[in-house]
């Protein structure tokens, strides 16, 4: 468990006060998969790395499992660093030494004996996939087999917290969503708690439970992953929802519907949970006289449960197209309809 | 008066141990001296592992003084410190001292330039980790600067072999010396030669081994 409790923290900038964290609270639930998202300079680097302590806030309170940080001496704060695992967009791996001794360094550091070491290293690269690759150097290695190795590196000394600094921000698309699956394994096998901060709305998507959004240092938003999607609040919040899910209707269908003329309905249907899967929109258009007429729409996945939203055209008398609106309202969890009166 | 190559050979030999040793212990020493106080230099630097100002400062200053001796007056400017410690002022580990002084700087900021070449994040993933300054030095900042390291202890050893030609100025014997007063002074060009191909060959073998010893250094 991560709990941040009003923590700011201030940079002197050449005489000028820079709040790169202003007055942030979260709480990070054991077991939770906790993505931060932010442009950069949003201060979600700071804000992690806070968390072990390699920066010191300048306000507030940093607990993990309730041990306030900031309170802690230097050789404390080494010791709970040895419970927080770390990965990195660079991977930070030691180029010198082999994937072997790379994994098995946070160990040899406590003076875990030889014997020991080489078991855990063992399980642990066959657990990221990289049994193969142990006597290897890291530049014999790809992105992604880099980033596993850090994984490995970081889960070696079993830690209860896996912080993720921009971890797939330097990997294709493909390896980003292989290794995400490895964090979401990680966390599935282990139960630990991660912390991920992240620009790319789609790595929030993939694998959290609950996301903060950042900006200017601050948190503008957070909630549960359906709370933010199904109901962004703030622009910015809605900008990265955009990132991954259309929700505007492309130019290219808005000027169909504009010249096949004016006084056409068409609506946003948002799904929400299971109910994106029902056949909502052909039950209404049997049971009314009405025609459903779906113009564009994107489904798609959060938490292994469909999330969307269809654009529908319903074409029929006012007073049935009423009834039908009424209809899709009752049924599914129906967050915005809007009209185009054109 | 010519003299006889072959004849003169034994004492070419000589000369050519000499250069050895004073460019060996001068080596081992100053690089006793300079790789703690490039390690400091880094350690302490603004943003660094034990960052300190004051020291700092103060190390940056020493070694940046002593740099800015010419080597042909820092030899004669210590003699009496080369007296005190050797006992004498002239001969092979008298010439040493000079050279120690000279270079052990030198190798300071060449390990300090070695060193800054770790990325900062790896340091930052070792603190992470928990690891104290120390272990950061010794098991993170040393193995993966070691290959660069090596290079410039080759560079620094070419320019000691380089110095230790001066060192003959002192009585400190070696290739150069004789380069000077044989093949100089009394025009002997076969001797000249000789010399000059020998320190040649020497500077090419150390590079030689350098970047051997530093290709291994990159993999442990």
């Amino acid at each position: 468990m991560i709990e941040f409790r009003d923590v700011s923290k201030v940079y002197d900038h050449n005489g000028n006060e820079l709040r790169a964290v202003d007055h942030v609270t979260l709480k990070v639930d054991k077991g939770e998969i906790f993505g931060v998202i932010g442009f950069s300079g949003a201060g979600k680097s700071t804000l992690v790395r806070m968390v072990n302590q390699l920066e010191k806030p300048t306000e507030g309170n940093i607990l993990v499992e309730g041990e306030d940080l900031t309170k802690l001496s230097k050789p404390e704060v080494r010791r709970v660093r040895k419970r927080i695992g770390m990965i990195f967009q660079h991977f930070n791996l030691l180029e010198s030494k082999t994937v072997r001794h790379n994994v098995g360094f946070p160990l040899a550091l406590v003076g875990t004996p030889k014997r020991v070491i080489q078991k855990r290293v063992t399980e642990i690269l066959e657990f990221v996939g990289l049994e193969d690759k142990a006597d290897q150097y890291p530049e014999e290695l790809s992105g992604g087999q880099k980033q596993r190795v850090g994984i490995a590196r970081a889960l070696a000394t079993s830690p209860d917290i896996l912080l993720c600094d921009e971890a797939t921000s330097a990997l294709d698309p493909e390896t980003t969503k292989s290794i995400l699956q490895l964090l979401k394994r990680v966390r599935d096998e282990y139960n630990l708690t991660i912390l991920m901060i992240t620009h790319e709305m789609n790595v929030i998507k993939e694998v959290c439970d609950k996301v903060a959004v950042m900006e200017k240092g601050a948190v503008i938003e957070q909630g549960t992953i359906f709370e933010l999607f199904s109901n962004p609040q703030h622009q910015t919040t809605q900008n990265f929802i955009r990132s991954v899910i259309e929700s505007d209707i492309p130019a290219s269908i808005l000027r169909g519907i504009e010249k096949r003329g004016a006084g056409r309905h068409i609506y946003r249907v948002t799904f929400v949970n299971e109910t994106a899967g029902e056949p909502i929109l052909s039950q209404v258009s049997k049971r009314f006289d009405v025609d459903v007429n779906v113009l564009f729409g994107q489904i798609t996945e959060l938490q292994g449960i469909p999330f969307g939203h269809l654009v529908v055209e319903i074409q029929g008398e006012d007073k049935e197209i009423v009834k039908a609106i009424d209809h899709i309202q009752s049924a599914v969890t129906v967050q915005e309809v809007y009209s185009h009166a054109g | 008066m010519q003299v006889n190559l072959i004849d003169f050979w034994p004492r070419i030999l000589e000369a050519t141990y000499q250069t050895l040793l004073m460019v060996g212990i001068s080596l081992l020493v100053a690089t006793l001296i300079g790789l703690p106080l490039g390690i400091a230099l880094v350690v302490t630097k603004q943003g660094g592992l034990l960052e300190n100002n004051s020291i700092f400062n103060g190390l940056s200053a020493v070694v940046n003084f002593f740099r800015s001796i010419p080597f042909i007056i820092l030899l004669v400017a210590i003699l009496p410190l080369t007296r005190l410690i050797v006992g004498t002022s002239i001969g092979t580990a008298a010439a040493s001292v000079p050279l120690i002084i000279f270079s052990a700087p030198y190798i300071a900021r060449l390990v300090e330039s070695s060193l800054l070449e770790v990325k900062t994040g790896v340091i930052e993933a070792a603190e992470a980790m928990g690891a104290t300054p120390w272990q950061i030095i010794w098991r993170v900042y040393i193995p993966e600067a070691l290959s660069s390291i090596v290079l410039n202890l080759t560079i620094a050893t070419i320019g000691l072999v380089g110095a230790s030609a001066m060192a003959g100025f002192v009585g400190g014997g070696g290739l150069g010396d004789l380069a000077i007063s044989y093949g100089y002074q009394r025009f002997e060009t076969d001797i000249m030669v000789v010399t000059v191909l020998l320190l040649v060959f020497i500077v090419q073998a150390t590079q030689m081994v350098g970047n051997l010893l530093s290709k291994k250094a990159k993999r442990q």
